[in-house]
């Protein structure tokens, strides 16, 4: 026996390896991770034998971790050598084995010798090729397992430990401590072991998790038939509207999707009622997309304020409140009001209780971003197309801007009437201006006469940024502009948004976008838009 | 037969001068030594006398180096006594090193990864800005700290 040993350095059956079988989280962020490996450091937790152990440092914040048990275990259960949970899922093995239906405990002997004998016959197994009988990774991920599952390493639990002597009120070290001072969480969830957690029973973690699966809601359909909308939370930039129509258009026809970035949330409109039920029962808790876990609820249409009718400038501060936050459809659909009378009640825009209030972050105006300025001829057709149309992130912010100026570079209409038949035949094609448009419907309150000494057409070539301090007339004809292009064209211009049409009277003008008060324009009173044209 | 002095140290000029001060320092270093260690961590056993080594050699070194108040002389006979590493100083006089610690916290074999201590790390480079190194307890020896 004893030249047999001499002869094979493998016959003793210990492990040597040259890599760790680790999980992302244990892994860590940096990835330039420095390892040191010990050959037959510790023995195993779970078999006792000997085995490779590495350790590393998995980013700044974190601790030193080692692998706690060998590889021939991990594999048995397809583990991280680590953290114990499993590799593909990041799950405990009693969640996994429970999803799963999987029995994985009779097979691994618990006494001592057996459990080593086992051990040792799997690695020779292994070794010779067999590949043992090993669901993992064969078995379809189910329900369960896509409701648990981490989406994203988790490297909060790299953190260093609590320090015990803090914990006791006796920690010197202070600030030195390289250990976390704070109090240690007891409860159940605290009661954990290892073995425990290897063969997958009495784990209280496991047991909370395959509760919360079960106890999740599914979504519940609002009462409201109309609502065809989905609200998408939780996105970041690397999801595109491609991303989600890929996840979406399964379930039923899209009508639209509207994306919201500075929110990071999104709309998700189905054409029926049927496709977006669908969809929220085949998509709730389990929306993954680029590994990012989506929270999706059902839109809510904005209830009515009443209130809003009846003051202009309830209105105004209504409109401020919300624009820069608008999806621009939104801010579309609402310019394409352009106060007709009738109009206003037909096309509500769509109003979300989850439209924060504006994010004071507009971008800073910059004379040369007025295409006037330089001394372009700005009629009244391509007037925008050179300006908003540039490249799509500056897009909104120009559209913002220049939509600002408009009003005040009233045109010459000289008949108000004309021109808002003009606007009605045009809308389908052009869309209004995005500037503050006072309603000019019935109950208007600026007198035509305030709209015939309006300056002839040259003013408009001349007009600047600083136009608008030229006396109240000049702001009164928001109806300046009869057509801007489409900010984006393919979309419904309107009739596409679920919402209660009282509410959109109140908040038309709200992509006025008076919203930057606090942006640095050049001497622009934003008060003085809503109450210059007034009498 | 007159006694033979085996004990005949000549003390050269300016040894009175700073010799209550060494004798201080080796006072606290006999303390330290005494100390007891109970309550200590493994590591921290050392500390006090790396640091007080550190403090004798740096006496000797600034009175030699930079206030260039003792002779030559008298600084070969202080490292010669022992009163100052001859090896740390050697470090001191090196750019970089100014500060330095410790000769372990230099020595790459005593580290993981052939580098050296977390304490010669220049402070707006360390994740951890509060350090104590594990070898001589220092809390930063980078010449530009």
């Amino acid at each position: 026996m004893a030249h047999r040993l001499l002869k094979d350095p493998e016959a003793d059956g210990w492990e040597r390896s040259d890599f760790p079988i680790i999980c992302e989280s244990c892994l860590g962020d940096n990835p330039y991770v420095r390892m040191t490996r010990a050959d037959f450091d510790k023995e195993c937790k779970i078999c006792t034998r000997p085995f490779t152990v590495f350790r590393w440092r998995p980013g700044r914040d974190a601790r030193f971790k080692k692998t706690e048990v060998c590889q021939t275990c991990s594999k048995l259960k397809n583990v991280c050598q680590v953290c114990l949970l499993d590799l593909e899922y990041g799950l405990p093995v009693q969640v996994r084995d429970t999803a799963l239906s999987i029995n994985s405990n009779d097979a691994i002997p618990k006494s001592d010798v057996n459990r080593e004998y086992f051990a040792e016959e799997h690695d020779r197994r292994a070794r010779a090729g067999i590949d043992y009988e090993s669901s993992y990774g064969k078995a379809q991920a189910n329900d369960t397992i896509l409701k648990l599952q981490r989406t994203t390493p988790y490297y909060k639990r790299n953190r260093a430990h609590v320090c015990s002597f803090f914990a006791r009120g006796e920690c010197t070290r202070g600030a030195e401590c390289p250990y976390r001072h704070e109090m240690p969480i007891t409860g159940e969830l605290s009661q954990q072991n290892i073995k425990d957690r290897y063969y997958g029973v009495n784990d209280p973690v496991a047991m909370k998790l395959l509760n919360k699966a079960g106890d999740m809601p599914s979504l519940e359909p609002p009462e409201d038939e109309s609502i065809k909308t989905l609200y998408v939370g939780g996105l970041d930039a690397r999801i595109s509207e491609q991303d989600l129509r890929d996840q979406f258009y399964a379930h039923g026809e899209i009508e639209s999707i509207k994306m919201v970035p500075q929110r990071a949330i999104a709309f998700v409109t189905y054409t029926t009622r049927e496709g977006a039920e669908k969809a929220a029962a085949e998509l709730s808790n389990r929306l993954v997309i680029k590994g990012l876990r989506l929270k999706l609820m059902w839109g809510r249409p904005q209830a009515p304020k009443p209130e809003l009718e009846s003051s202009d400038e309830a209105r105004q501060q209504a409109a401020m409140a919300h624009s820069g936050m608008l999806p621009r459809a939104v801010v579309s659909q609402q310019h394409n009001h352009l106060n007709p009378p009738g109009m206003q009640d037909q096309h509500p825009p769509m109003h979300y209780f989850n439209i924060p209030p504006p994010p004071q972050q507009e971008r800073t105006f910059y004379p040369s971003m007025d295409p006037q300025r330089m001394g372009a001829l700005v009629g009244s057709q391509d007037a925008t197309p050179n300006g908003p149309a540039g490249s799509g992130e500056n897009k909104s912010g120009l559209e913002k801007q220049l939509g600002q100026h408009y009003p005040y570079q009233s045109m010459p209409p000289p008949h108000l009437q004309y021109q808002q038949q003009y606007q009605q035949q045009h809308q389908q094609q052009h869309y209004p201006p995005y500037g503050y448009m006072p309603p000019v419907p019935p109950y208007q309150q600026y007198p035509p006469p305030y709209h015939t000494p309006v300056p002839p057409p040259q003013v408009v070539q001349s007009t600047q940024q600083y136009q608008h301090l030229v006396p109240p007339p000049m702001a009164a004809p928001a109806e300046s502009k009869t057509s801007v292009p489409p900010p984006q064209g393919s979309r419904a211009p309107a009739g596409s948004m679920p919402s209660e049409p009282s509410s959109q009277g109140s908040e038309a003008p709200a992509g006025s976008k008076p919203s930057s008060p606090p942006s640095p324009r050049p001497g622009e009173p934003e008060e003085s838009k809503p109450s210059g044209p007034l009498p | 037969m007159p006694k033979v002095r085996t004990n005949r140290v000549k003390y050269p000029e300016g040894w009175e001068l700073i010799e209550p001060t060494l004798r201080e320092l080796d006072g606290k270093m006999r303390e330290a030594e005494l100390d007891p260690h109970d309550g200590k961590r493994k590591c921290e056993a050392l500390w006090p006398i790396f640091k007080i080594t550190h403090q004798k050699s740096r006496y000797v070194y600034d009175l030699y180096y930079r206030r260039s108040e003792i002779s030559k002389e008298l600084y070969e006979f202080c490292l010669d006594q022992g009163y100052g590493d001859r090896n740390l100083i050697a470090k001191w006089k090196k750019p970089g090193y100014e500060r330095l610690c410790c000769l372990r916290c230099i020595q790459p074999r005593d580290h993981n990864f052939g580098t050296t201590c977390v304490c010669r790390v220049p402070k707006h480079l360390r994740e951890e800005k509060v350090v104590e190194c594990v070898h001589c307890g220092c809390g930063g020896c980078a010449s530009g700290d």
